[in-house]
């Protein structure tokens, strides 16, 4: 047995951290609120809900930024449904405009346009949080899970792009168990996730393992410490498997950084300086 | 019935907000004295706040020059305060002063820094190597800071010093099964040595870290009898059994059964496995 999930009494404590943290940030930077890209899925919706609950519904709000064609029409229904359950602003904008404009500007480019245009995205939506959170001076609150900064599942500047990642050490078993705990609508919490980039698109058939397998390896390898093989020993699952996963993490550490500085003086920055994100 | 009354001030102190701790450390201490303690104590690093970050570099001075102003604050009773200190190399400790009628009447310098996963104290603190214990009026007193009280030594030691008391000041963060583990450790020591605990730890949350809070005072019998807020400031009084640990002792005959022998042992274990490192 391993502690993936969380035991029914950890729940109102890790909600509480998290709470904390969110409330910490806006109150000691003097922001506004706090503003979340919002899609529908269970983590955007988990995340909006916990900073409702930690600065209040008045502060937060929700950016729903669906593409005409590919988001499906009840994922902006569960979202704005979520909205007015929570009673916080939220606006509706498709990016498909902007989307055109680049393509349009981008047409004669040589390369991997449509590989491209799928990361841009997350980016346009990042664009779109950033614009918001200036003009109202807000805090974008990043809405990541551990298993996708693990797996480097995400957009780096789209959907990764963020001050704070407040689900950022849950693996998305553990999401699943707090947006329950936290009473997220049913509906919400059993959909298959998905990053939305594509029609019928879904993160497990994308990534090519279920969250149940994902998660459990990923537990093995980062809480428990286990090598690849022992991993592979202890879930019953091919080391093959495990070792694609393992790879995975390694591969993506750029994602969780902050870019490389290449070091000349004796103090850099990324690397000799250690300053926490504080303020007094 | 032998009894010391200790008020432990739970704070959410803010790495490098040296005036704003102090502001906190003087309203805890105006309500320590409305509750006629005897004795006070803070979190570790309570002055400067802890939060592992080069800003411990920057702020030392202000640090000592408010713990100067703290001290001329207490009078009434015995306090024990986490701050940074410096020696006359320039050297940093992770220390806790106790302070009787606005002077400095001892010092203790945390033996076990920390270095794994998110601490690094040993980038900024040299580590101390004296286990001292105070007396404050008839009764003796050991302090520990945090990771101290993870290692079974430095308690015991101050245990066969004659401690009536340890005083463990900590600034541990919230993570899965942190309670359980203190719990565990306080519980474990005070059954080892047969003497009661008190546990005062920093609250708050600061870049992204929460802090555990849950304050505690363990009963030589290894007893929880009483429990600080978990993760949000608190201040908790407690009134510690000073008589409990020598009735124990008449019949669990543990401590004075320590061999030399073992100790040795142990030393020459200890040698064994720091040679098997080079």
């Amino acid at each position: 047995m391993i502690e993936l999930e969380f035991k029914k009494e950890e729940l109102p404590l890790v909600k509480k951290a998290i709470c904390n943290s969110i409330r910490e940030r806006i109150e000691k930077f003097n922001f506004n609120g706090a503003v979340i890209n919002l899609s529908g899925g269970v983590d955007s919706s988990l995340v909006t809900k916990l900073t409702a609950v930690a600065i209040g519904n008045e502060r937060t709000y929700a950016l729903i930024l669906p593409e005409e064609g590919i988001t499906p029409k009840e994922d902006v229904e569960d979202a704005i449904k979520l909205c007015k359950e929570l009673n916080i602003s939220y606006e509706v904008i498709s990016i498909n405009d902007p989307l055109k404009a680049f393509e349009s500007s981008l047409r004669n480019l040589k390369g991997d346009i449509e590989w491209g245009i799928t990361n841009l995205k997350p980016r346009v939506r990042m664009i779109y949080a950033y614009f918001y959170a200036n003009a109202k001076k807000l805090l974008v609150v990043g809405t990541s899970n551990k298993t996708e900064l693990l797996l480097g599942y995400g957009t780096k500047y789209g959907d990764l792009a963020a001050d704070i990642y407040p689900i950022g050490d849950l693996y998305k078993t553990q999401v699943w168990q707090l947006a329950e705990y936290v009473s997220i609508p049913t509906d919400i919490v059993k959909k298959k996730p998905s990053a939305g980039l594509w029609k019928g698109q879904t993160d497990e058939e994308e990534i090519g393992y279920t969250y149940y397998q994902i998660d459990r390896v990923l537990f093995c390898l980062v809480e428990l410490e286990l090598s690849v093989r022992e991993t592979s020993d202890f879930l019953n699952i091919s080391e093959y498997a495990v070792n694609d996963l393992y790879e995975r993490i390694v591969k993506n550490e750029h994602k969780r950084r902050t870019p490389t500085i290449t070091k000349i003086s004796r103090m850099c920055l990324d690397k000799d300086w250690k300053y926490p994100v504080e303020r007094f | 019935m032998k009894k010391l009354k200790v008020f432990l001030a739970q704070l959410s102190t803010k790495l490098g907000d040296v005036k704003g701790n102090e502001e906190k450390i003087l309203e805890a201490l105006e309500l320590a004295k409305k509750e006629r303690v005897s004795l006070f104590v803070t979190p570790e690093l309570s002055t400067l706040g802890y939060g592992s970050g080069d800003i411990y570099l920057d702020k030392v001075n202000e640090n000592l020059e408010s713990l100067e102003r703290i001290k001329a604050k207490i009078d009434d009773f015995y306090s024990i305060i986490g701050y940074v200190e410096k020696d006359s190399h320039g050297f940093f400790y992770n220390s806790a002063c106790l302070i009787s009628k606005k002077n400095i009447v001892g010092n203790y310098r945390k033996v076990q820094l920390v270095n794994y996963r998110l601490f690094d104290e040993k980038r900024y603190f040299k580590r101390g190597s004296k286990l001292p214990v105070f007396d404050i009026g008839n009764v003796k007193i050991g302090i520990l800071i945090c990771e101290d009280l993870w290692f079974p030594e430095p308690s015991r030691v101050m245990a066969l010093k004659g401690a009536d008391l340890i005083v463990v000041l900590g600034a541990s963060p919230f993570e899965r099964f942190k309670k359980e583990i203190w719990e565990n450790f306080l519980i474990q020591r005070a059954r080892d040595n047969i003497i009661p605990f008190v546990f005062c730890n920093q609250a708050g949350c600061q870049d992204g870290v929460t802090y555990l809070g849950y304050s505690m005072y363990v009963s030589a019998g290894g007893k929880i009898l009483k429990t600080g807020k978990l993760l949000e400031e608190d201040y908790i009084t407690v009134e510690v059994d000073l008589e409990e640990s020598k009735r124990l002792r008449r019949r669990d005959t543990r401590l004075r059964e320590l061999r030399r022998e073992i100790l040795e042992e142990l030393i020459k274990a200890y040698e064994e496995m720091e040679d098997d490192r080079t």
